[in-house]
């Protein structure tokens, strides 16, 4: 972290605060860490510029950190946490919920509480943990929910499992309706989504069942083992009042049925994550494994729908689903290979990227990732505005680039090659410049 | 004895492929296939004493990770009967297991050196990922679900002997298509060469979207044999037949096992196939697999390694 003392006066820039509703240009000045102008652009600058530390930000727009609502962090190990801080910070990254499928598992309060201390500094809430919503992550019996709430879990869920039974969802809904935390749900009937070789083994589903898998003979998971979950798990969040969150939404049929749920009044929300809008199963014609993903790439159909949901705000939250795996566990064949792959730092420019796609308001879309995930787990995200400690990031919304793997801190990635639109030039956080790419320094 | 089919009268070109490795029939062209046919008709003819040796000090390594028997020995003969040198390898599971990755047991072997991998293994890409990595030239000998080119090939040419033709012909594939390799190479095989190509399994062992690899497809045997000119049938393994892909043996049997009375649908002179090994009164009467002037099943055998001898020369060729 640098320390930065020289007043800094960004002109004409582009603010974008969802949480204040604010799209305007301004001049903004940050001394000491504190913001200490933020005024309108036509507005006569009330001091000596060359004061300042002075930047023409004309192309570029400042907004709050992004929230990242689903993460994984692997393993609690030194090396991994500062490797993924890293990566956020220089992504605009700000703000994470952490998955409870890591090692150990996140599934009891002493964990949790370890969590929090060991990775939150400066007093900076980086990392957000969820609690697991049953004991080992099995689907079994219900973890300590009530406990890890006391200590600071955000939620609750055992992605990437998906809770199969239907008492123990039942239980945990409303257990979390008690605690009024939301239940986050990876949609999948296992028993469906697996072929039975025999009477005691099954084979998991390995990729989207269509005519991709037939060809390649992989085993298919039928698109229907999604939304199956998602229905029921519809009736029992009536049933029990909870707030209800479908993660990683990546069907067609899932979209409509939360479309209809939420005009019923249903507390439902749910997230995808930049695969199942830009990508479909026909990548793995290759047996490429870098796409081997949960839930599996779907058709093109599919990933219409998923985009258009985002544009009609079906879709709240779009999140990284960022799951990094060691490059040994995916060079093997592809039934072997893991599954998951880094997401953090493609988050933006993939989101931003959505933008050539329709006529959606950036406003609309930076909301997805910054004030929908905040909402939806009570997380305050800190106001931008004069007298307060400088918290942004500040982004070229234009630039052109291709995603390079070998650029990136954290592997593998699904879009390497790819050509996107957006990159992230300066994170500020809690008054510090804790990324500069705009010279600043 | 029935005619044999010859196309050729004068002995034909080493086959081209377009290749240095042959992993899946999907993405070959007629005159590939074709070139690899008319050749391994060639040397199927031939007297092994009589073949030049041509592949002196060509280094083939059989590397199976599967269990198996006529493959490895079929391609083992074809390389020797060519003169080159093959080396057996069964990697066992275990070994992978214990904690060497599948990349580095290839890695192992190309440092010796091969110029030829023949790999068989239980995950469909496996030769995939081999050939992305290493600089030798590879063959697939089945992989999962995937395909098993040379099966194909193999079964393509016992036909076009037997029957004199390929283009044209209606072919039923019979069994479960969801799991076999063999299925997939010879749909893409069949229709690449111009086959009304059928395929019938209880719905249970049908892929999704099997028809838009160019087929028919049929829950009903009967139906779906009616008039074909050769029926391939696919082993059923036998956990797969007790209440998961299939009630019982005797359901299989008697809904999709192929005895006389079943056969008459067919043509009037229709052949049977079946890669082996079979499962006697579960896909196939006993007395129709030894009905030798119907069932080709040891012609198949027979003809496997003119197919690998083919495939060989045309592989060591498109390295040159």
């Amino acid at each position: 972290m640098h320390k930065n003392n020289n007043p800094i006066l960004l002109k004409n820039i582009r603010v974008i605060d969802a949480c204040q509703n604010l799209d305007q240009k301004m001049n903004i000045t940050v001394n000491n860490g504190i913001i200490s102008y933020f005024e309108n652009s036509k507005k006569n600058i009330p001091f000596n510029e060359k004061d300042f530390k002075s930047v023409n930000c004309k192309d570029k727009i400042l907004s709050p950190g992004i929230f990242d609502l689903r993460v994984y962090l692997n393993e609690t190990n030194n090396e991994n946490v500062s490797i993924l801080k890293n990566a956020a910070v220089k992504s605009g990254v700000f703000k994470m919920g952490i998955l409870p499928f890591q090692k150990p598992l996140l599934d009891n309060p002493i964990m949790i509480e370890h969590l929090i201390e060991k990775t939150n500094f400066n007093n900076d809430k980086f990392f957000y943990p969820y609690g697991g919503a049953t004991k080992e992550l099995k689907g079994n019996e219900i973890a300590e929910l009530g406990l890890m709430a006391e200590v600071g879990a955000i939620g609750f869920t055992d992605a990437p499992n998906c809770i199969q039974d239907s008492l123990v969802m039942r239980r945990v809904m409303s257990y979390a309706k008690m605690l009024e935390k939301p239940i986050l749900q990876n949609p999948e009937d296992k028993s469906l989504a697996g072929l039975t070789a025999s009477n005691s083994t099954t084979i998991q589903g390995e990729m989207n069942e269509g005519e991709v898998s037939t060809r390649l003979g992989l085993v298919g998971i039928p698109s229907c083992a999604e939304v199956m979950i998602v229905e029921r798990d519809l009736r029992l969040a009536e049933l029990t009042g909870v707030h209800y969150h479908v993660s990683n939404v990546s069907t067609k049929e899932t979209v409509e049925v939360i479309k209809r749920a939420k005009l019923n009044g249903i507390k439902i929300t749910c997230d995808t994550s930049p695969p199942y809008f830009s990508l479909n199963e026909l990548e793995l014609s290759t047996y490429d494994t870098s796409f081997k993903l949960s839930p599996p790439l779907r058709n093109e159909e599919d990933r219409i729908a998923i985009q258009n949901a985002i544009f009609d705000n079906t879709i709240d939250v779009i999140t990284s689903d960022h799951k990094p795996m060691s490059n040994d566990t995916k060079i093997l064949p592809f039934t072997s290979a893991s599954t998951g792959a880094s997401g953090i730092e493609t988050l933006l420019p993939l989101t931003l990227n959505l933008l050539n796609k329709s006529d959606v308001s950036i406003m609309n879309i930076l909301k997805k990732i910054t004030l929908n995930p905040s909402k939806l787990l009570k997380v305050e995200i800190p106001k931008i505005k004069s007298n307060e400690k400088a918290n942004f990031i500040i982004f070229d919304p234009n630039e052109q680039y291709l995603i390079n793997k070998d650029s990136l801190h954290t592997s593998p990635t699904p879009f390497h090659g790819r050509p996107v639109q957006g990159k992230n030039y300066m994170s500020m956080m809690n008054g510090e410049i804790v990324f500069d790419n705009l010279d600043l320094l | 004895m029935n005619k044999i089919h010859k196309i050729n009268k004068k002995p034909p070109p080493i086959a081209t492929l377009n290749s240095k490795n042959l992993l899946s029939i999907e993405g070959m062209n007629k005159l590939e296939i074709n070139s690899l046919l008319d050749r391994a008709d060639y040397f199927a003819d031939l007297d092994p004493l009589k073949i030049i040796k041509t592949l002196n000090g060509y280094v083939i390594l059989n590397v199976f990770f599967e269990n198996s028997t006529r493959t490895r020995v079929s391609f083992e003969l074809a390389g020797r009967r060519l003169g080159a040198e093959v080396i057996n390898i069964s990697v066992e599971k275990s070994s992978i297991k214990k904690g060497e990755s599948l990349l580095d047991t290839a890695n192992t072997l190309s440092a010796m050196k091969p110029n030829l991998l023949i790999v068989r293994h239980p995950e469909s890409g496996a030769p995939k990922l081999f050939s992305d990595y290493l600089n030798c030239s590879i063959v697939n000998a089945g992989d999962g679900r995937h395909e098993h080119p040379t099966q194909a090939l193999l079964d393509a040419l016992t036909i076009r002997r037997r029957l004199g033709r390929i283009e044209g012909l209606k072919i039923a594939i019979c069994g479960d298509i969801l799991n076999s390799r063999v299925a997939r190479s010879n749909i893409h095989l069949l229709t690449t060469l111009g086959v009304e190509v059928r395929c019938i399994a209880p719905p249970t062992l049908m892929p999704k979207s099997l028809e838009n690899l160019g087929v028919n497809c049929f829950n009903s045997l009967k139906d779906g044999i009616n008039n074909v000119n050769a029926i391939m049938l696919l082993r059923l393994q036998n956990e797969r037949m007790s209440g998961t892909e299939s009630p019982s043996k005797r359901e299989y049997y008697r809904f999709y096992g192929l005895d006389e009375e079943k056969l008459s649908m067919a043509h009037h002179d229709a052949v049977i196939m079946h890669p082996g090994p079979m499962n006697r009164g579960v896909e196939i009467a006993s007395s129709l697999a030894d009905n030798e002037d119907r069932s080709l099943i040891k012609t198949q055998v027979e003809i496997g390694v003119a197919i690998r001898m083919a495939t060989i020369e045309a592989v060591y060729n498109a390295q040159k």
